[in-house]
């Protein structure tokens, strides 16, 4: 890489309307000025139908799932059926002798251990799917088995079974208190001095992401002109190239000779980073077989083994004093599967005072917990929600003005405002239970709230853009990184075209090659800010590379040509132009071909968070416990909006899988076989289309800075607040508080019956 | 699915002497053998489909309803004679699963599926309905299991048809091999665990549904009814509970009633007692607040289940007041 | 309760239980016939025997298929296809690996989440709760069909428009879903289209913007994008 000569510096105007500052940056010669409020954008911030929306509405884009081959053959895992053990036999010759049979291959040997029910021990593969059953279930594993635990209680009791290895099963205590100098004495102190306190304990249950499109791939083998052996996989993936280097590593192939593909995958939310087992599967029998080898989850082994969300118990003791909180003090302890780590986050909101976190994590003889949108964050924000309506209330504050007092964002205080707006936020219980918006019957409404916050990420990270130019007008960007459903695509098209100003019907975005230039893996809601920004750096770079090209057929200094609007023209003379199919023209068999580094971020920055507000109405059935959520206003800033349209649906994800989190789902362990009882989509519960409440989402534009679009992700932090708001929203519906995910009719009647009958 | 032939006849006795000699499951809709064969709880050698047995899915609306076997939920739901004379029939058939599912579910499959516990389906676990020891639910999670009759067995009766069609007094009309025919009251037609824990339905094998009958006398007299259904999830969700209502009003007085629970017990729960205190009454919501608390009465919940009797509670008093036209 | 006698009883039990046999005498107990399972489990004896069906008795006839490889034929978006798949396959099998229409979707297989919904016959229908072999005969439609090649189905625009997708792996069932929907209620509105869509699952979480795109459609499709496939 060459050194780069920094000189030219920018002021860039950020923030908001009647929170505008303005920061100077400093740019390489050959770097465009960053987006900021001063930009006159053609296209972003517009509703732009995502590119491959047609595509995937008529079932014509082709998953992962989808990728079919001649003599393709059909993999199928054998997975222990016992939570904890030690494998004493595994006999794949009944598989062997199955007719239609292809190969197999064993994941664990005799001697190994397997800890938890779902666990892959072999795999097998046939000329099709029913024969691939058949095989799988010829296999013979037999099993010393060994006492298990699958939940939390369980594992850490006194002389617990081992879940793996070790002597215990409860990770060390990590104690974290913020600031440092607070001592231990001091949080005691100041909980005792507090005003108002709550002392309560919380809990939120494993949630399993149910990616809609099951984790494995297709791998088909073939030979370069050397001889040499390649490999392609199609891989249902968050991080193209995270598995194209597990691949590698796996079959020990240089990356000249594995490709992966992923142009469409159908949901991932954090379980799908890396060579997953069915991936690695797919590729290695694939190369047994001499056939392409496609190995797919099924829903129930996707529930077992496809990654989960932990679950969750704290304990809390909190205090505010003249309304600002002094102190939060919590032990949060949950699992994470035998893999152990269950972080739950949930003091980055609020200025707390001082806090003492105390966290551990139990392993128990369940699949392994993965990244799950926003990972720990839905879970803290649930109780620490809970915990400041709590302590408003005795302090008989307003919920909004009691977080106002204690939250130092100026986005968030302007979002309240919307959302208050929004919702008609006066229609609020002033007591819970009581009031008009409650009402004298049996179904009661009430409204409460939450907040979400997510970190400025995404960052160089060796992403680069491929852009080309064609004569007749075509503009092509490439990435190898992949759309997950965020619409990644469609803000590269976007932005690429906003920076090199063609026509955004002309635009195409490949995505999903690792051939292509790398990108980002979707985790932490990076991908948006670095593809982003490296999209406008690469379109930014292809105009300067078209112009310098086409200015010497126009006879014109290419430095006094720019485009725009569809249209290059002379920069002092703007009335010479040629639209952008005549300038292409003049490419004649040439094209111009710009693969452009993503340009660093800026440490010049509006605030270093994203923030949003959330507040929901909901509706308590206090006879039935049913509970009903009427409509959700949520208002959500993540720099530069580049599609309003996705920007939008990112939200409306958001709010949907919060209040699915909220208020349904829940995987169900029985303690006594170790085996998950709802491992379908039967009876783990995601909501549908009659459980939708309104939902209004709020595309808060921020010009934020940071990198040089002024993008930050969206997806992580909307999911955040909703579980917590509609917690709270029960709690002023009804007087009662329900401290237990998710918050299903049995627990909402037995908190009414604690407080004393439903009525 | 295990390898199984597939076969088809143009007679329910055909489709009977294959189920009683081959063990061949029969296919009506398909749906719940389908679900059987994916989780393996079923490994039948030959699958035998009805679906070009002639006449089998015809409703006839005249002073009595008979419904074929092969009349699909959705069917049953969108019918305007029985909308509009039994209502809770029609009710209960559109409240069960989902449009696809009804497409294809049948009222004879509805009735003879299979339990949904969740330890009963599971391939891996065997319960006390499967040849096992004991009933998993019972030391297990059991949120969802009966409140009533759960000693042996905690599974719930998983049809919302069944009791609609208790509370008008509906049969089923069977046929055997060799042309043997019988008629069996639908409130007779299932078995407690306590008799056989191993079957939900007392036909024999073979032993085929040619109609489901409701009798003009249920359907006289300005019979009003109701169904209502408690579910976590509002689309597509198994009931936590649910309630067939039947009132024979004279002006504001209750001349007769039926009251049957589903969801709470192995079987459809027929609530004799609470019907008693209606009978002569005049409906108010105090009268059905006492006959929907003696409706639960006698429940016997698991550690996980006790809310469904104040659940259950509200849930029938409401249904009492609709079917009066009281809500 | 973990260590308790019982627990080691039913373990040895299942062990000594031929699972396999003991369930297979459920079998008959499914749909509408009624072979109770342990109490009749002699009944299974009858299996050995070969039963001879004469005729042109009262009993009708029998045609059987397989257990082996047989021909299928399906009518597919109007056209017969012939498939030669046991009869096991599920018609959603026998679409996605056979005949590589791939545009429904294996999510749940189990008639839970409405990712395969196909029209059958003008019914709306889950194909992975179907065997192939039973849909001869019945005219089946695919999101395939909907619109010629090159073309999009106006509601398959209005999807488009609305962004009522994000991963889009659930869109093809809600088309199909919605598609029906249209065709089968002259006066659409917010309620009958989430009643409608009951049986399909998203999990992105972009219900509301898919009824948006159902009303939209529902308007004949005015101010749709252009309806010609980009190339």
């Amino acid at each position: 890489m060459t050194k780069k000569n920094y000189d030219r510096e920018e002021t860039l105007k950020l923030g908001f309307a009647g929170n505008v500052v303005e920061k100077k940056v400093k740019l390489a010669d050959d770097q465009a000025k960053p987006w900021d409020l001063d930009t006159k954008f053609q296209y972003a911030g517009k509703h732009i139908p995502r590119f491959d929306g047609l595509a995937k509405a008529s079932g014509r884009a082709k998953y992962s799932y989808d990728m079919n081959f001649p003599g393709m053959l059909h993999a199928r895992i054998v997975r222990a059926n016992i939570p904890n053990g030690k494998i004493t036999d595994i006999d794949v010759s009944g598989a062997e002798a199955i007719p239609g049979v292809k190969a197999t291959m064993l994941l664990k040997k005799v001697g190994d251990r397997v800890r938890f029910d779902g666990e892959g021990v072999a795999a097998v593969c046939a000329t099709n799917l029913e024969i691939a059953e058949d095989a799988m279930r010829a296999v013979v594993v037999t099993y010393e088995k060994m006492a298990h635990a699958v939940i939390v209680d369980d594992a850490s009791k006194d002389g617990a079974p081992i879940v793996d290895k070790g002597d215990t099963n409860k990770s060390p205590e990590s104690v974290n208190i913020n600031p440092r100098e607070v001592s231990e004495d001091e949080i005691n102190k100041r909980f005792a001095a507090a005003d108002a306190k709550v002392e309560a304990t919380y809990r939120t249950q494993v949630q399993t992401h149910s990616a809609l499109e099951t984790h494995g791939g297709v791998a088909k083998w073939d030979k370069d002109s050397s001889g040499n052996p390649t490999l392609t996989v199609w891989a249902s993936t968050q991080g193209s190239f995270s598995v194209l280097d597990g691949l590698c590593g796996n079959l020990k192939l240089d990356r000249s000779q594995v490709e992966v593909i992923c142009e469409y995958m159908g949901g991932g939310f954090g379980a799908k980073f890396g060579a997953d087992q069915p991936t690695l599967v797919a590729a290695n029998l694939a190369k047994k077989a001499g056939a392409p080898v496609k190995c797919m989850l099924n829903r129930k082994e996707e529930h077992l083994a496809g990654g989960n969300r932990p679950d969750s118990i704290h304990h809390v003791r909190a205090g505010a004093t003249d309304g600002k909180i002094v102190v939060f003090d919590v032990t949060n302890y949950g699992t994470g599967g035998y893999t152990g780590g269950a972080g739950a986050r949930n003091i980055m909101i609020y200025d707390m005072g001082a806090s003492r976190k105390v966290e551990y994590a139990v392993k128990t003889n369940c699949g392994p917990a993965t990244a799950m949108r926003a990972p720990g964050h839905p879970q803290g924000s649930f109780v620490l929600e809970q915990v400041v309506d709590e302590l408003a209330e005795k302090l008989n504050m307003d919920p909004i003005e009691f977080r106002l007092k204690n939250d130092r964002y100026p986005m968030r205080k302007a979002q309240y405002e919307k959302a208050m707006e929004l919702i008609d936020w006066s229609r609020r219980n002033k007591k819970g239970g009581e009031g008009a918006l409650a009402g004298t019957g049996p179904k009661k409404r009430g409204l409460g709230v939450g907040a979400s916050t997510w970190g400025q990420n995404g960052n160089r990270d060796g992403t680069a853009m491929a852009v080309i130019i064609n004569a007749d007008g075509g503009v092509e960007v490439r990435n190898g990184c992949q759309d997950i459903g965020t619409g990644t695509r469609t803000i590269i098209g976007i932005c690429a075209a906003e920076a090199l100003g063609c026509p955004l019907e002309n635009m195409k975005v490949r995505l999903g090659h690792t051939r292509d230039p790398y990108g980002p893996a979707s985790g932490g809601s990076v991908t948006a800010p670095t593809v982003t920004a490296a999209a406008k750096d690469a379109g930014h770079a292809a105009k300067l590379a078209f112009l310098d090209k086409i200015s010497k057929k126009l006879s014109v200094d290419a430095a006094k040509l720019d485009i725009s609007l569809g249209k290059v023209f002379v920069k002092d003379d703007p009335a010479k132009s040629w639209n952008w199919h005549d300038a292409c023209k003049l490419l004649g068999v040439e094209t111009v071909e710009v693969t452009k580094e993503r340009s660093d971020n800026f440490r010049a920055n509006f605030s270093g968070q994203v923030g949003g507000v959330q507040i929901a109405e909901v509706e308590v059935d206090t006879e039935t416990g049913v509970v009903r959520v009427i409509k959700v206003v949520a208002v959500h800033d993540a720099g530069l909006v580049i599609d309003r349209l996705t920007f939008e649906s990112q939200i409306l994800g958001g709010v949907i899988q919060g209040m699915s989190f909220a208020l349904f789902e829940n995987r169900v362990m029985d303690r006594k076989s170790g085996k998950m009882l709802n491992n379908n989509l039967e009876s783990y519960k995601i909501p549908g289309s009659l459980d939708m409440p309104e939902i209004v989402t709020v595309a808060f534009d921020i010009s934020n800075g940071h990198n040089s679009a002024g993008v930050a992700g969206l997806g992580e932090p909307t999911v955040i607040p909703t579980a917590g708001a509609i917690a709270n929203a029960i709690a002023n519906a009804t007087g009662v508080r329900v401290r237990s995910l998710p918050m299903t009719p049995d627990k909402v009647l037995a908190a009414l019956a604690a407080k004393g009958g439903s009525r | 699915m295990n390898r199984f032939e597939y076969l088809e006849v143009t007679t329910l006795e055909m489709a009977g002497k294959l189920a009683a000699e081959k063990g061949a499951a029969v296919r009506a809709g398909g749906v719940d053998v389908q679900d059987l064969l994916k989780e393996h709880l079923i490994e039948p050698a030959s699958v035998v489909s009805i679906r070009n047995v002639p006449n089998l899915q015809e409703i006839k609306a005249g002073e009595n309803i008979s419904i074929g076997p092969r009349v699909t939920l959705a069917q049953l739901a969108a019918d305007r004679a029985v909308a509009s004379k039994a209502r809770a029939i029609a009710i209960s058939a559109g409240e069960a699963a989902s449009p696809q599912i009804r497409n294809q579910a049948t009222c004879a499959g509805n009735l003879l599926q299979r339990p949904r516990c969740w330890y009963f389906r599971n391939e891996e676990l065997l319960c006390a309905r499967k040849g096992g020891p004991e009933c998993l639910a019972h030391d297990g999670e059991n949120q969802y299991h009966a409140i009533f009759g759960n000693k042996n067995c905690a599974i719930v009766h998983p049809s919302n048809l069944a009791p609609a069609l208790i509370a008008f007094d509906a049969t089923v009309k069977t046929v055997k091999v060799g042309g043997a025919r019988r008629e069996i009251s639908v409130a007779a037609l299932f078995v407690t665990p306590e008799t056989d824990i191993h079957k939900e339905h007392v036909l024999e094998p073979g032993e085929m549904m040619e109609s489901i009958e409701v009798p003009a006398a249920a359907l006289a007299g300005g019979a009003k009814s109701a169904f209502a259904v408690v579910r976590e999830k509002q689309t597509y969700d198994w009931p936590l509970l649910c309630a067939a209502v039947k009132l024979t009003m004279d002006g504001k007085n209750i001349k007769d009633a039926r009251i049957v629970l589903g969801a709470v017990c192995p079987v459809p729960l027929r609530r004799e007692n609470a019907e008693k205190l209606l009978i002569g009454k005049s409906l108010d919501e105090s009268a059905a607040r006492v006959a929907a608390t003696a409706a639960f009465d006698g429940a016997t919940p698991l550690a996980q289940n006790g809310y469904k009797v104040p659940m259950g509670i509200a849930m029938l008093m409401r249904a009492i007041l609709e079917a009066g036209g009281l809500s | 309760m973990t260590d308790s006698p019982a627990n080691d009883e039913r373990e040895d039990l299942q062990n000594a239980f031929s699972r396999r046999r003991f369930l297979q005498t459920l079998g008959a107990a499914a749909a509408v016939s009624a072979a109770p399972a342990i109490a009749n489990a002699n009944a299974k004896t009858s299996e050995a025997e070969k039963i001879t069906i004469p005729p042109a008795t009262p009993l009708g006839e029998v045609k059987n298929f397989g257990p082996g490889e047989v021909d299928v034929k399906l009518k597919i978006n109007g056209i017969v296809r012939t498939l030669r798949i046991e009869p096991r396959v599920t018609l959603l099998d026998a679409l996605r690996d056979r005949l590589d229409m791939t545009g429904a979707k294996k999510v749940c297989d189990r008639g839970g989440c409405g990712a395969c919904t196909i029209i059958m016959n003008g019914n709306l229908m889950y194909s992975c709760m179907l065997l192939a072999v039973e849909c001869q005969g019945a005219e089946i439609e695919t999101i395939e069909g909907i619109a010629p090649e090159g073309e999009f189905s106006t509601v398959s625009s209005a999807f488009a428009k609305c962004d009522a997708l994000q991963c889009g792996f659930c869109t093809p069932g809600f088309v199909m879903t919605i598609t029906h929907h249209l065709r089968n209620e002259k006066n659409p509105t917010m309620e009958s289209v989430k009643q409608s869509c009951r049986g399909n699952l998203c999990r992105c979480g972009t219900y509301n913007r898919i009824f948006d795109a159902a009303l939209l459609a529902a308007t004949g499709g005015a101010g749709l994008p252009n309806t010609t496939e980009k190339k």
